[in-house]
């Protein structure tokens, strides 16, 4: 069974759907997947992801994670406590000032016992690899650790899924490339489900499954090397493709036949260097 | 410029002081209060003098902090001593002098009045300031809420009102920060903070505390919303990672007060009629 799972979701948020955000999606994520949700500004994604643990409700359609409905009030703290939630503004999401007491915050909640909330602090913290600044003032941290330290406060909950809304578009490179190494450790270590909601094609690449939205619609929903072959259709609604996929959209504009296919920059020098090897027997 | 602002004012430090268990700070500090109104004598002032200043050389704070925590109440301290040492009536030291067609004269109460409210003024600042010097205001706040949570019991919102300290405390510096940007930006663009009268003055203020007040709003429902992801629902059934536990030296601190305190009762009722007590 699906772990998260929207049945024809739609939403508006004025309760009129004759101009909705989210227009009739279904789409079911399963346990230990890494997408990623792909779009441009204004076209759901981030509204999507508000659905995925109960911060909106849908006004038509319905929500399941793990089994349970996110309309349904007595199960949200469970839901939430499943499926946590990163924003995008690190400064807005971190509750106290000292860094071990903010990690501390979720399970402190849920009423865990202290020693155990000790204890899963400490795990979260060392995970993230954030140990050495737990007490440190959490205002004097740098973007990327600030993130990194409200993905602790989530995984102190110990929840299955992890939701990012565009957690790296306020960091500078050095932080993007710390949270996202923080992401993938988590899905392939962990095994925690990730949903990264993300405007970057370099972070959408990275995943396992790329959903791509459009003005409230799932456009494309597969593996990123499928999705970004449809460079022109990607293009067509205001999205880039990845580097390496651009120039080899570029190449094949010069009729030079090169597959489509190519998301990452070790995958495009094999297909460069296999071209100029050609060129040269030809020759 | 902004930054320097350190509100409540807390020097961190590893003095005995500092690591004594804020809840028993809190209790000592009152206990201390009330000891100072209780005092009657000067021989029971001598003592408490001589017992605030072995706190402040414990507290390992430089004195000149402590002498400047005075510095805003110093009008006050003057105000007391001055209508002190002229209204209280008593036996005279000298004939009243007449001035204006006022009677003038100073009496021996009115003196050592004024003496005793100004120890007393002094005393009382200097060992607050103490309390908030060496504990962060995050202790201060759960030593608060810790020692108030049985008032919940009569529906007062303790956990509510700590919270409300801990976000506060927790966004100063950030809105401290976005202040300086916001000023920056409007000084980029041509205005002055500093230039003209004070109406003039005033009116600058207003394009920095508006895009400040909409961005506050803004952090307050994103960071709501992150609180609500991470399961906050009230002070019901929460639990706390920092379990405060009293060691022996909160009891030894609290013995050592106690003491103080019954040896300035002591000292009030042996010395009653011999020296001279208000």
């Amino acid at each position: 069974m699906a772990f998260i799972k929207t049945e024809n979701l739609s939403f508006a948020y004025d309760d009129d759907l004759s101009h909705a955000a989210l227009k009739n999606i279904n789409i079911e994520i399963n346990e230990g997947e890494f997408v990623a949700i792909l779009g441009h500004n204004g076209s759901g994604k981030s509204t999507l992801a508000k659905h995925l643990n109960g911060i909106l409700l849908p006004t038509e359609g319905r929500v399941t994670v793990d089994g349970m409905d996110t309309a349904d009030d007595e199960a949200l703290i469970k839901i939430r406590r499943t499926a946590g939630m990163v924003f995008q503004n690190p400064d807005n999401q971190i509750v106290a000032s000292i860094v071990e007491e903010d990690v501390a915050f979720a399970p402190e909640n849920l009423g865990i016992d202290p020693l155990e909330i000790r204890k899963r602090v400490d795990e979260a913290l060392e995970t993230v690899g954030m140990t050495k600044y737990k007490n440190h003032s959490a205002h004097m941290l740098s973007g990327g650790q600030k993130q990194r330290v409200a993905i602790a406060g989530l995984l102190a909950m110990k929840p299955k899924c992890i939701i990012l809304d565009e957690p790296t578009a306020m960091l500078d490179p050095k932080g993007r490339k710390e949270v996202m190494k923080t992401i993938k450790k988590l899905n392939s270590e962990e095994n925690i489900t990730i949903v990264l909601i993300t405007h970057y094609m370099d972070e959408a690449a990275k995943a396992k499954r790329v959903i791509v939205m459009n003005k409230g619609e799932v456009m494309l929903d597969d593996t990123p090397h499928y999705v970004f072959q449809n460079a022109g259709l990607l293009k067509s609604i205001g999205l880039d493709v990845p580097q390496s996929t651009e120039l080899m959209f570029e190449l094949r504009k010069q009729d030079i036949k090169v597959p489509l296919a190519v998301i990452s920059d070790d995958e495009c020098v094999t297909v460069l260097k296999e071209i100029l090897e050609e060129d040269r027997v030809t020759d | 410029m902004l930054k320097d602002i350190t509100i409540g004012q807390f020097f961190p430090g590893d003095s005995l002081l500092h690591r004594l268990d804020p809840r028993m700070k809190i209790v000592l500090t009152v206990l201390y209060i009330v000891l100072l109104f209780v005092a009657k004598s000067i021989v029971s002032f001598a003592a408490v003098t001589v017992f605030s200043l072995i706190l402040v050389f414990l507290s390992k704070i430089s004195p000149k902090l402590i002498l400047k925590s005075l510095k805003p109440l110093l009008f006050i301290i003057v105000f007391t001593t001055v209508l002190n040492i002229f209204y209280v009536k008593g036996t005279p030291i000298f004939e009243p002098i007449d001035i204006l067609g006022w009677q003038f004269t100073i009496t021996y109460e009115g003196l050592l009045t004024a003496v005793v409210m100004v120890l007393r003024i002094t005393l009382l600042i200097t060992t607050t300031s103490l309390l908030t010097y060496t504990t962060s205001p995050i202790a201060l706040t759960d030593g608060i809420e810790r020692l108030l949570s049985p008032l919940n019991a009569v529906k007062v919102p303790v956990h509510e009102f700590s919270m409300m300290m801990t976000i506060a405390l927790r966004f100063i510096p950030t809105l401290i920060e976005e202040t300086e940007k916001i000023m920056a930006a409007q000084k980029s663009r041509g205005s002055t903070f500093s230039e003209g009268g004070l109406i003039k003055r005033a009116k600058a203020l207003i394009p920095i505390l508006v895009p400040l007040f909409v961005s506050a709003f803004r952090r307050a429902e994103e960071l709501a919303t992150a609180m609500e992801c991470r399961c906050y629902a009230g002070g019901k059934g929460r639990t706390r990672l920092k379990q405060y536990k009293l060691c022996a030296r909160d009891y030894i601190s609290l013995l050592t007060v106690i003491a103080v305190f019954a040896a300035t009762i002591a000292i009030n009722i042996l010395l009653q009629g011999i020296v001279f007590a208000i």
